[in-house]
This record gives C-alpha cells, sequence and structure tokens, in this order.
C-alpha cells in the first residue's frame, strides 16, 4: 500500500511518564531541541493518544499510573507501536521489587521495542524511534492480512484461539 | 469569465496554498529557533498518513460538525475570494466556528469543553473587531462587497493604517498563535475542541486550519486594495510578524487576551472608524 510509506515521514509522539524520576523525560525533551531536533523527520510530541503513533513511555508502572498508562493505550488508534524508553520502562530498573511498582511497561502492553540506559541518551531515542517506524510499516501489512486464511477451516469441537494461530504461522510469514 | 478564473482557482486550491503556507510556516518558525525542521510538504504527508489511520468516533453528530466546521469554513473562503458582502463573509465565518464549539461540547471530554469555552471567548475577543473593520471599510468604500474592495483603486491602508494594527493585534487570536492561543493551548489542553478527533475525521479539522490561513492573508489582501504588489508586501510582511510573535512571546491567560483584544485593538479600530466618519 502507498500509504505506509507517508506513515513512515510523519510519526506522532505521544509521551507519558509512568512514575519515572524524569530523567529520561529531559533526554527526551532535549531531542525536540535544536541540537537533535527530530521535528525535521516529521515527528511531533503531541499529548493527545487519538492522534499519535508511537507511545514513549518512561517510568516503572506504578500502581497509580497503570489504569492510566493501559487507558491511554486502549486510546490509540491502531496502527500503533510502544516504546519503552530507559532502564526502568523496560524492567523496572532501580525500583524493581518495591512496594509501589512492578517490573516493566511490558506487564500490561505489549512493547515493540526496548531503549536502554538510565538516563537514556538522546541518540539512542531517535534510534529507537528510527526502528519503531520500520515495525510501524510492517504492523499495517499484519493488520491487513487475515490470519485464518492461512489455515485449514477447522471443525466445531476443536475450535482454535487465533493468537495461537498467529504463533504457529509467524515463521511462516517472514 | 476572465474575471473570475483566478478566485475560483484560489478557492479550489485553498487546501493545499494553505498547507504549503502551514508547512513553509513550520519550516521559518524552525529556523527562527535554529532547527533545521520538517520538510516543506510535511502537512500533506501528515494528511495522507492521518487519511489511514483506523477511525475511532465518539458519536457520530460529532464527526459530522468536525467535517460541517470544515465545509463552512471553505464556504466562507469562497464567498470572500468570488466578492461577497464582507458582513456575511465574517458570520459565515463565525458559524464555522460556532459548528466546531458545538463538537466540542457535545463530547464527555473534560478538555474538549475547555476547548470550547476557549474557543468562545476568543471569539468574543476578536469578532467585534473585525465587524467595527468592515463598517470602516464600508465608510471609506461605502459598500461591503469585498469584489469593489479588491478593485478600489487607492488602497485601504493609507486610509486606515489603525485598522489594520488592529488587525494584526487579533490575527493571532484567530491564527491561534502564541501570546493569545489558550483555544488550542496544547500544552495546558492539548489542542482543546479538537481533541477527540481521530484519523479521517481529524483531518478535517486539521485541513481547515489551512483553510483558515487562507483566509486571514485575505483579508490582509483587502487593505492593499487593487494594488497587489502591495497586498503581497503586506501578507509577507504579516507572516513574519505572526512567526516571529509565536515565537517569541509566552502564552497569556484568557482573560488578559480578552482585556487587551477589547481594551487596545477594539478602540484603535473604532478611533480608526470614528476618523474615518469624521474626515
Amino acid at each position: 500500500m502507498k500509504l505506509a510509506s507517508y506513515r513512515k515521514k510523519s510519526p506522532w509522539i505521544l509521551h507519558y511518564n509512568a512514575g519515572g524520576c524524569n530523567g529520561c523525560d529531559i533526554e527526551i525533551l532535549a531531542c525536540l531541541g535544536p541540537k537533535y531536533d527530530i521535528e525535521r523527520f516529521g515527528m511531533i510530541n503531541t499529548g493527545n493518544p487519538k492522534q499519535s503513533d508511537i507511545l514513549l513511555v518512561t517510568g516503572p508502572v506504578t500502581k497509580r499510573s497503570r489504569e492510566r498508562l493501559v487507558e491511554i493505550y486502549a486510546q490509540m488508534p491502531e496502527p500503533k507501536v510502544v516504546i519503552s524508553c530507559g532502564a526502568c520502562a523496560s524492567t523496572g530498573g532501580v525500583f524493581r521489587g518495591m512496594y509501589n511498582c512492578e517490573g516493566g511497561i511490558d506487564q500490561y502492553i505489549p512493547v515493540d521495542v526496548y531503549v536502554c540506559g538510565c538516563g537514556t541518551r538522546p541518540e539512542q531515542i531517535i534510534d529507537g524511534v528510527v526502528q519503531a517506524l520500520g515495525i510501524l510499516e510492517k504492523k499495517t501489512k499484519e493488520l491487513e492480512e487475515s490470519v485464518r486464511l492461512k489455515k485449514e477451516a477447522v471443525n466445531e469441537g476443536k475450535q482454535l484461539n487465533r493468537r495461537n494461530i498467529a504463533d504457529e504461522i509467524k515463521p511462516l510469514l517472514s | 469569465m476572465n474575471d473570475y478564473l483566478i478566485p475560483v482557482l484560489l478557492i479550489v486550491l485553498a487546501p493545499i496554498i494553505g498547507g504549503l503556507v502551514y508547512g513553509f510556516e513550520r519550516v521559518v518558525k524552525a529556523r527562527m529557533q535554529r532547527r533545521i525542521g520538517p520538510p516543506l510538504l510535511q502537512p500533506f504527508y501528515d494528511f495522507l498518513k492521518l487519511a489511514d489511520k483506523r477511525k475511532m468516533i465518539v458519536h457520530s453528530a460529532h464527526a459530522f460538525l468536525g467535517i460541517m466546521h470544515f465545509v463552512s469554513l471553505w464556504f466562507a473562503l469562497g464567498v470572500l475570494l468570488l466578492g461577497g458582502d464582507l458582513i456575511l463573509v465574517i458570520f459565515l465565518h463565525l458559524l464555522s466556528t460556532a459548528l466546531i464549539i458545538l463538537a466540542g461540547y457535545s463530547t464527555r471530554s473534560v478538555f474538549s469543553h475547555l476547548g470550547a469555552n476557549r474557543t468562545a471567548i476568543s471569539v468574543l475577543a476578536y469578532e467585534p473587531v473585525l465587524i467595527i473593520i468592515a463598517v470602516s471599510i464600508f465608510m471609506i468604500t461605502g459598500t461591503f462587497e469585498t469584489g469593489a474592495v479588491y478593485l478600489w483603486d487607492e488602497p485601504l491602508l493609507y486610509k486606515m493604517p489603525l485598522a489594520f494594527v488592529a488587525l494584526l493585534l487579533i490575527l493571532p487570536i484567530k491564527l491561534k498563535k502564541s501570546p493569545f492561543d489558550v483555544a488550542e493551548a496544547h500544552q495546558e489542553v492539548t489542542g482543546g475542541v479538537e481533541l477527540e478527533f481521530s484519523g479521517l475525521f481529524y483531518e478535517a479539522v486539521y485541513t481547515a486550519k489551512w483553510l483558515d490561513y487562507v483566509f486571514c492573508y485575505t483579508l490582509v489582501f483587502l487593505f492593499a486594495g487593487s494594488n497587489i504588489l502591495l497586498g503581497i508586501g503586506l501578507i509577507v510582511f504579516t507572516f513574519f510578524y505572526l512567526n516571529a510573535l509565536d515565537n517569541s512571546s509566552a502564552r497569556v491567560n484568557y482573560k488578559q487576551m480578552l482585556r487587551f483584544s477589547l481594551g487596545v485593538a477594539f478602540s484603535l479600530a473604532f478611533i480608526n472608524l470614528l476618523i474615518n466618519i469624521l474626515s
């Protein structure tokens, strides 16, 4: 599809802080500044989940913020990509095992790209976003493809879950 | 036949021209901040991407109001470019803004309501000034028809400079530029009334913004009369003025905006009207 290539040229980013220390958020803001200037790739930092393509999450998921994280994820229209930004968002970081948070955002929402570093560097964030763009393009193709057609029709007795089929045929697709 | 060729072309191409203006504006704004900035065609890339995203509708009336906002704004622009009544044009523009305000109120989102409130307040701020400017134009040319104003020999700017200053003061409110962008306020209310639109329906609201640029720059062009060179000069001046102002100023709250616009811009336009009546 032709339109998919334009999607790579205008990714709109939604940034959410799920209870981190603000270190990664400052680095994300540095990306927008004159030195790194990610707007030259057409990226805008929108605050609005209904119009954005990439969800950039920082911080471990605290018990207060997890509902909001899932709600924001649900409000984003397809196709969408999630980037976990920093050590806390990826694994829990120094907060792992504490009473108020759980290890990483991938316990609640599916994550496509993990960016490492405690205080991620702006270069790493840009690299992560560029990788996410490739996934964004691939995701659309998966959306358009019918998984069920790849498999023979089954009897009523042994109905298969759609996700099981997807896992089964994933090696075939790639 | 030839008289209608240029206006009709402008009307048909208005979204494309507006998109180019918006793209150029983003580049200029970035260069003012010593950034490289997005490519010139960036608004069109955004347009194509939004067309492809999955649509999430709050309810059908909301989506319909968003599209009608775009359509009525285009209609208002068409009447303005074809030489219609200036008062009619101003009220058609008001109608399109009223539709988007209704769309804002029709959802249950708090930010959307807040944005609709603020949009209504900004209408209150700029509308009286526009009406006074239209009446001043009537006092000089003796007609509300914009078609006659385009052909007026002497540029209106020399007769009513204070009205032009008043227009420059309210244009940031109309285009949602920085000192007076309470209606949009991306960091506070994340876009205000346009918050709940998504996909194809956000596109209507997004493209309406481009049409607004063409509308406002046509209003500026009115001040040059039949002098096209002066008109282009005024448009270029207004463009750089708006961007410099947007980059160099912080947002004021709605009370300050209302006080400034009704206190300074309205009285400037009114003094201008008095001078025009007396002389």
